[in-house]
């Protein structure tokens, strides 16, 4: 895992301007993930974010993270998968995972919550960070996404 | 993910194999479960109610049964706070 940048530190920013907290590069091993999920929930209890935030947070980093190596980089540890944490001035708190990978549709996973759906070992993912997360953007062609909390 | 869920799947796998069919999973010990430790349990789930068994929780945390309510699958188990308790039901 790349060395995480220092955040910054510019009081006078416009109220708009996200601070950038993490900036990690790390290949595409998923034995990474539980490493960099561990970073940023430091950095959020350094914030004194609450725990149950933090919970939420964590593991929708996760689920973010794991569908970068997996899907995004098809387990290619060649390949590099970025995490962001960054705030803004009101305190709310983005993190933006990205891939290199192709991308993929968000609108045309199935809920997991139907019927049919529920005994389904897999797809629960991006349901769940939407869940989780206060605001969801996934950046065309979906190789990137940004979630917020509040 | 990983390594804790492939083991966990081995297991239960196994025992599967092996004849048995009513299982007791005590989560004490799990902060969080992800959508990948949620497929595993759904499926396996599904898997031992198909030979008249079942897969029953103990002790998940708050944010667990969060998680599980959260993607539709809180009630397709049966939740208890202790083994003991758990045991006694698949009397």
């Amino acid at each position: 895992m790349n060395k995480p940048m220092p955040p910054d530190s510019n009081p006078g920013r416009p109220e708009n301007e996200l601070s950038e907290l993490l900036n990690i590069g790390f290949l595409a091993d998923a034995a990474e993930i539980g490493k960099v999920a561990d970073t940023i929930d430091e950095t959020l209890i350094e914030l004194d974010v609450p725990e149950q935030k933090r919970l939420e947070i964590g593991l929708a980093v996760q689920e973010a993270l794991v569908n970068a190596v997996v899907h995004g980089c098809e387990n290619d540890p060649s390949k590099e998968v970025r995490c962001r944490l960054q705030s803004d001035p009101l305190g709310r708190i983005v993190i933006t995972v990205t891939d290199p990978g192709p991308g993929f549709r968000p609108e045309a996973l199935a809920d997991p919550k139907h019927q049919e759906n529920l005994y389904a070992d897999h797809g629960r993912g991006v349901y769940l960070i939407r869940q989780l997360m206060d605001q969801v953007d996934f950046e065309h062609p979906g190789n990137e996404i940004r979630m917020w909390k509040y | 993910m990983g390594p804790a869920v492939d083991n966990l799947r081995q297991i239960l796998e196994e025992s599967l194999g092996c004849g048995d069919t009513r299982f007791l999973l005590n989560l004490a010990e799990v902060p969080m479960i992800d959508s990948t430790g949620i497929g595993l349990l759904v499926r396996f789930l599904a898997s031992t109610k198909q030979k008249g068994g079942n897969v029953k929780l103990v002790q998940p945390s708050k944010f667990a049964v969060q998680t599980l309510r959260l993607v539709g699958v809180l009630n397709l188990f049966e939740i208890f706070d202790n083994d003991d308790a758990a045991v006694e039901s698949f009397a």
